[in-house]
C-alpha cells in the first residue's frame, strides 16, 4: 500500500519498524492532494496525527519548498499535546535525516525562542489557539503566513462550541484572507454529529469527512468491592484497597478522577496503601509545569506504575503503554468516557480496557448507564454555538494590531468563520464601536480611542501601547485569581484565591500530593510548611465537574423505572431502591417524582422539597433558583437549595402544600429574565465577558486585596451599566453566556415541557431512602438573593439578641 | 436609620451610608470618588463613565427630605486631581445644584491635592461642637467622624456568608463606610483597622433594605 503514497523517506522508515500505512492515511494524503479539507473522525491510537501531517511532509519532501518559510500550522486545544506531537514527528524526521524544522510556539516558549521563530520561521510549527492569535496580532504577521500550506487542527471536536473555537476560527478565516490556498486538515475523535465539525473546520465546498470505523471494543466494568457503595461522596475512599489491587496487576495504569481534590486525596490514600512501593504520580493542571513535564516524561519511559489524573490527561497524549484505565467517580458523558478509555492499549485494534468505580448510589446508576450507552454506541451530542462578540471583539483589536482594515473586509473575512457566519453588519459595527471606545452611548472617551480611522479611511491603532497591551489580554479563557503555593523557595503550583480564604494559621491542606500547612499569606504567596499531619483540610475546587450528560440522564432514568434490570444490581443498591419504592415512589421515565417531608435542620424545623429530575447540576440550579423565587413570592420563605445531577433539594420555613403552585412551565420561565439580572451568574459572566473583550485588563492591579486602597469590582461597574445602557454589548454577552451555560436554558425548557401534568408529588413524614444522599451532600450552596440575605441577617440578629437576653 | 450616640449627641445612619445630625440639619458623607470610572480611560479602560451620576443622584435623593442645609464632604471627594476636567455636563449640572443648595464642607483627602482642583476650598479638618471632622482617623481621644478606610464586614450564619458596607462606632471614633458608586471594600479584619476594633464597637452593616447592628465578638475576625 505504501507505494501509492511515494514519500520514501517516510516508507524507509515504516519499513525499518515494520508497519505500514492505514487506509485512512493513504485516503488523507489523496483528499488533500485532490484540494479538499479533510476532517479525519477516528477513535484514538489509529495514526491519526501522522494521518494529519502526511500530506504536508509530502510536499515539503518532494517539492523541496523555500527555505525559512512557514509551510505547515499544527494547532492544539493542549499545550502538552504540541510537544507530545513535535517529538512524535521529529523521530522519523531525524531517522531520515530530512532537513525539515519542526517547532512549538505556546504560552510556555522563552521569548528568545519566540524572537527566533519570527527572525527564522520552521517549516512546521505547533502551537494553541491563543499563540495562534498572538502570532497573527505581529505587524509582520501577512508576511509570516502569506506561504502557509497546511493547517492541521487536533481535537478539533473539543474546540467547536467554546470561546476558544470562536477565536480559533476567526483567526483561521484570517488566514485564508492571508494565504487563500492553505488546505486545512481537522482530526476529531468519534462524535455524534460529525456535520458541524466539518463546518467549524471549512467553508469551502471541496470538503470531506473520513470516518474510521471502530474495530475492537472496549471491555469496562464495573469494580467489585468488599465494602459497600456509601450513600453521598465524591471521594471512593471506600474502594482504595480494590484500586490498589488492580493497579498491582497492571503494568501502567491511568486512574481519572474528575477534579482536582479528588486526584489529591486518591494520590494520598493510594500512597498509605503502598506496601509494595508501586511508582505511583499524580498529574492535574495546577501544578507546576515542570513537576507535569517529569510525569509525563516518566510515563512514557515506563518508569511508572500508575498516574492519578484529571482531565490534563485526556485528550490524545501518547504517554507510553497504558493498559487500565481506571474512572473514578461517574465519567458524567458517554463521550469524555470513551476518550478517557480510549488512554488504554493505545493501539487500533486492540480492545482497551476500564473499570469504573462509582463513588456514591447514584453514581452506581450512572455507571451503569455508561456502559450500556457505550455497549450500544450511543453519543452525546456536541451543541452548536453561535460565536461570541466579547471574543469578536478581541480579535478585531487583534487584526487592528498587525494592519489597518477596511470595515467591509474584515465584515467579510468574519463571517466567513462558521460560528459568526450569521452575525449582522449591524452588530459587527457595534462591536467595533465598543473597541474604539467602550461603546457607550455617552461619547465620553473619543479622546482616548484604542482605534480610529487614518488617512487612508483604514482603521488603525492609535498608539503602540494599544498592541502591548492586547498582547497581555489574549485569550478567552478566564481563571479566578491565583495564589502561588510556596514551600521555602519553591513554588509548588497554584490555587483559586477563595479556597485561601477558608483557611485559618495551622489549617493543612492536600497539594501535589503532599500535606502541607498553611502559615500566611504574603503577596501573591501562600507560604506553606511541610507536615506531618494525616488529616487535611482537603482542597475542593468547584470548577471542572461537568454536569451529567442528556443521553446519560435519559439512561439513568430508564435504568430506575424498569424493575427487570435491577436482578444486576449488587445487592445494597437492589435493596436501596426496593426500600424507596415501598416507602415513596420511583422516578419514572418521562414524569417528575417530588417529594416533601418535614426535617431538623440546625434545631428548627424546616419543609424539604425535592425534585428528582435527572436533568444534570446545572439545569437543576436554574430550576432551584427559579423555584425558590416562587416560593418566595408566595411567601414560603423558602432558605436554600441545593442541586446535584439528579435532583434538587429546597428548604423554607413554610410547607409548600401544592407543588403545582411552585412548579409550572409559564409561569417560571417568565421570572427567568427578571431572575437572570440578578444572579451572580451573570455578573460572573460579565467579569469574563469584560475581560476577553478587553474592558477590563487580566493584569489589572486593583484585584489585589492588598493594603487599604480600594480592589476593583467588576461588580460595581454591571451594576451601573446596567441601569444606564441595558442593552450594552457586554450585558448581551453576559446574558447568553448565561442562559447556554451554567443555567441550561434549552434543557430546562425541554424538561418542563416533557413533565407537564406528569407530576407524582409524596408528601412523607419523614426522609426517604432516595433523599439520604441528598441531604447528606447539602453544602453550602445557597441563594445569593439580598432578599434571602435579609432573612439570615434577621435570624442571625435575633439569634444574638435572645443569646445577650434582650429579646 | 439608626440611631448613633456620640460625644452625648444625636447621629442617624441611612442605608445607603450617609450619616445625619439632624439638630445641627448636617448631612455627612465619605469617600465620593467620583470620576474614578472615567480615570482608566487614558490606559484604554472604557469603563461605564455613569459612577459620578449614580453617585450624586444618590446623595441628592437621600437628602432631600430631611431639612438638611449643610453637607460635610469628609475627603476623597475626587478620585484624583483631574477629576473635574473628566466629568459630563450632566454631572457638572448635578455637582453644582449640590452646592448651590447647600453649604458643602470639603475636608482632604489623600486623592486630592489642596490647590489643584477647581475653586474648591479644601479644609484639613473641620470642627463643631469638639467633634473633629477629617478624612482619616487619628489614634488620639479626641471625638473624630472619618472616612478613607472603605470598611465592610463579613458576617457568617451557619448557611451563608454576607459581606457589606459598614459603618464603626467606638467610643470617639465614627468611621464611615465610602459612599461612592465605584468604591470597594477593605474589610475589617485588615490589620490597619485593629486600633479601632475593641469590645466597645459596634459595626453597623448596611444592605439595600436594613441596617444590621453587631459587636465585633459576632463579626467573624
Amino acid at each position: 500500500m505504501s507505494d501509492i503514497l511515494k514519500i520514501e523517506p517516510i516508507d524507509n522508515w515504516l519499513k525499518k519498524n515494520n508497519w505500514s500505512f492505514y487506509n485512512h492515511q493513504v485516503e488523507t494524503v489523496k483528499l488533500s492532494e485532490n484540494g479538499f479539507d479533510v476532517l479525519l473522525v477516528a477513535p484514538t491510537g489509529g495514526g491519526k496525527t501522522l494521518a494529519g501531517f502526511l500530506p504536508s511532509l509530502k510536499d515539503l519532501i518532494n517539492n523541496k519548498s523555500e527555505k525559512n518559510k512557514l509551510h505547515t500550522l499544527y494547532i492544539s486545544p493542549l499545550k502538552a499535546l504540541t510537544i507530545d506531537v513535535h517529538r512524535n514527528l521529529t523521530s522519523p524526521i531525524e531517522d531520515q535525516g530530512l532537513d525539515i524544522r519542526v517547532e512549538t510556539r505556546t504560552g510556555d516558549t522563552s521569548a528568545y525562542k519566540k524572537n527566533r521563530q519570527k527572525i527564522l520561521p520552521p517549516h512546521m510549527l505547533m502551537t494553541t489557539p491563543e499563540s495562534l492569535a498572538l502570532l497573527l496580532s505581529n505587524k509582520e504577521s501577512k508576511d509570516y503566513f502569506k506561504d502557509l500550506k497546511y493547517v492541521i487542527i487536533d481535537e478539533i471536536h473539543v474546540l467547536v462550541n467554546s470561546k476558544r473555537g470562536d477565536l480559533l476560527s476567526l483567526n483561521l478565516s484570517r488566514i485564508h484572507s492571508i494565504s487563500p490556498d492553505c488546505k486545512r486538515i481537522g482530526l476529531s475523535a468519534t462524535v455524534k454529529n460529525k456535520e458541524t465539525v466539518l463546518k467549524f473546520l471549512t467553508s469551502k465546498n471541496k470538503a470531506k469527512i473520513l470516518n474510521v470505523k471502530e474495530t475492537s471494543f472496549p471491555k469496562i466494568e464495573i469494580l467489585e468491592t468488599k465494602t459497600r457503595v456509601p450513600w453521598s461522596g465524591h471521594m471512593a475512599s471506600y474502594a482504595i484497597e480494590d484500586i490498589y489491587q488492580k493497579i498491582q496487576k497492571s503494568s501502567l495504569t491511568i486512574v481519572f478522577v474528575n477534579t482536582r481534590a479528588q486526584a489529591e486525596l486518591v494520590f494520598n490514600k493510594l500512597w498509605q496503601e503502598n506496601d509494595n512501593n508501586l511508582r505511583i504520580a499524580i498529574h492535574h493542571g495546577s501544578l507546576e509545569k515542570e513537576i507535569r513535564r517529569k510525569v509525563e516524561n516518566l510515563m512514557s519511559l515506563g518508569k511508572i506504575d500508575c498516574v492519578v489524573a484529571t482531565s490534563s490527561l485526556d485528550l490524545g497524549i501518547d504517554w507510553g503503554d497504558v493498559d487500565l484505565v481506571i474512572q473514578i467517580g461517574s465519567p458524567k458523558g458517554i463521550s469524555r468516557f470513551l476518550q478517557r478509555i480510549g488512554r488504554s492499549n493505545h493501539k487500533f485494534d486492540e480492545p482497551s480496557n476500564a473499570i469504573l468505580v462509582p463513588s456514591n448510589r447514584f453514581e452506581y446508576l450512572e455507571c451503569l448507564s455508561a456502559i450500556h450507552s457505550i455497549q450500544n454506541k450511543l453519543l452525546d451530542e456536541t451543541r452548536e454555538k453561535k460565536g461570541s462578540l466579547d471574543v469578536l471583539a478581541q480579535h478585531v483589536l487583534g487584526v487592528a494590531c498587525s494592519e489597518p482594515f477596511e470595515v467591509d473586509d474584515l465584515y467579510n473575512q468574519v463571517i466567513n468563520a462558521w460560528p459568526y457566519r450569521n452575525l449582522t453588519k449591524t452588530k459587527f459595527l457595534e462591536v467595533v464601536e465598543f473597541v474604539k471606545n467602550g461603546g457607550y452611548s455617552l461619547k465620553h472617551y473619543e479622546q482616548y480611542s484604542k482605534i480610529g480611522l487614518n488617512k487612508d479611511k483604514l482603521y488603525a491603532i492609535n498608539n503602540k501601547s494599544v498592541r502591548n497591551r492586547y498582547k497581555l489580554n489574549v485569550g478567552t479563557i478566564v481563571e479566578s485569581y491565583m495564589l502561588n503555593v510556596k514551600l521555602g523557595n519553591k513554588t509548588l503550583g497554584q490555587v483559586e484565591e477563595w479556597f485561601i480564604e477558608g483557611l485559618n494559621e495551622g489549617d493543612t491542606f492536600l497539594f501535589g500530593g503532599r500535606v502541607l500547612e498553611y502559615q500566611s499569606i504574603s503577596n501573591n504567596n501562600i507560604i506553606v510548611k511541610s507536615t506531618s499531619h494525616t488529616h487535611p483540610k482537603i482542597p475542593s475546587y468547584a470548577g471542572g465537574r461537568l454536569p451529567l450528560s442528556t443521553e446519560l440522564s435519559i439512561e439513568v432514568r430508564k435504568l430506575l423505572s424498569k424493575k427487570q434490570f435491577w436482578k444486576n444490581f449488587p445487592n445494597q443498591i437492589n435493596e436501596w431502591l426496593k426500600l424507596q419504592s415501598k416507602f415513596s415512589n420511583l422516578p419514572s421515565l418521562n414524569g417528575l417524582l417530588v417529594e416533601t417531608f418535614p426535617r431538623l435542620m440546625s434545631g428548627k424545623k424546616r419543609f424539604f422539597l425535592i425534585c428528582y429530575t435527572f436533568e444534570g447540576r446545572n439545569a437543576n440550579q436554574t430550576l432551584g433558583f427559579l423555584m425558590s423565587k416562587k416560593m418566595l413570592r408566595i411567601g414560603y420563605k423558602p432558605i436554600s437549595f441545593v442541586a446535584t445531577d439528579y435532583a434538587l433539594a429546597i428548604w423554607s420555613m413554610n410547607e409548600v402544600k401544592e407543588v403545582n403552585s411552585v412548579l409550572n412551565e409559564d409561569l417560571m420561565l417568565d421570572d427567568l429574565y427578571e431572575w437572570l439580572e440578578e444572579t451572580p451568574l451573570l455578573k460572573k459572566n460579565f467579569r469574563d465577558a469584560a475581560i476577553i473583550s478587553g474592558l477590563i485588563e487580566r493584569s489589572i492591579p486593583g484585584l489585589k486585596k492588598t493594603g487599604k486602597q480600594v480592589l476593583f469590582n467588576s461588580d460595581l461597574i454591571f451594576n451601573v451599566l446596567k441601569k444606564h445602557e441595558p442593552k450594552h454589548l457586554l450585558l448581551e454577552v453576559a446574558r447568553e453566556d448565561s442562559y447556554r451555560g451554567l443555567i441550561d436554558l434549552d434543557r430546562l425548557s425541554e424538561f418542563l415541557k416533557r413533565i407537564e401534568k406528569n407530576i407524582t408529588h409524596k408528601k412523607l413524614d419523614r426522609i426517604s431512602p432516595l433523599a439520604v444522599p441528598l441531604i447528606l451532600e447539602i453544602n453550602r450552596q445557597t441563594i445569593d438573593k439580598s432578599e434571602m440575605e435579609e432573612y439570615f441577617l434577621e435570624e442571625l440578629e435575633n439569634e444574638m439578641l435572645s443569646e445577650v437576653g434582650l429579646n | 436609620m439608626k440611631v448613633i450616640n456620640f460625644n452625648n449627641h444625636k447621629f442617624q445612619i441611612s442605608k445607603e451610608g450617609i450619616l445625619f445630625w439632624f439638630d445641627k440639619q448636617i448631612a455627612i458623607i465619605a469617600d465620593l470618588h467620583l470620576e474614578k470610572g472615567s480615570s482608566f480611560g487614558p490606559s484604554g479602560q472604557f469603563l461605564p463613565p455613569y459612577d459620578s451620576e449614580e453617585t450624586l443622584k444618590k446623595i441628592l435623593n437621600t437628602i432631600k427630605d430631611h431639612n438638611i442645609k449643610k453637607i460635610i464632604l469628609l475627603g476623597d471627594t475626587f478620585h484624583d486631581k483631574n477629576a473635574i476636567s473628566r466629568m459630563s455636563k450632566k454631572v457638572i449640572i448635578l455637582f453644582r445644584s449640590l452646592i448651590e443648595k447647600y453649604e458643602v464642607i470639603f475636608i482632604l483627602g489623600n486623592h486630592e491635592s489642596k490647590f489643584e482642583i477647581g475653586q474648591i476650598n479644601f479644609l484639613n479638618e473641620y470642627v463643631i461642637d469638639d467633634i473633629h471632622f477629617i478624612h482619616e482617623a487619628l489614634q488620639t481621644s479626641v471625638f473624630q467622624i472619618s472616612g478613607h478606610f472603605h470598611p465592610v464586614a463579613t458576617v457568617k450564619s451557619n448557611i451563608k456568608k454576607i459581606t457589606a458596607k459598614c459603618l464603626l462606632h467606638t467610643n470617639n471614633h465614627i468611621i464611615l463606610p465610602s459612599f461612592g458608586q465605584y468604591t470597594g471594600g477593605l474589610n475589617i479584619t485588615n490589620p490597619v483597622l485593629k486600633p479601632f476594633l475593641n469590645n466597645e464597637t459596634k459595626i453597623y452593616m448596611l444592605t439595600k433594605k436594613s441596617i444590621y447592628k453587631f459587636t465585633s465578638k459576632e463579626i467573624e475576625m
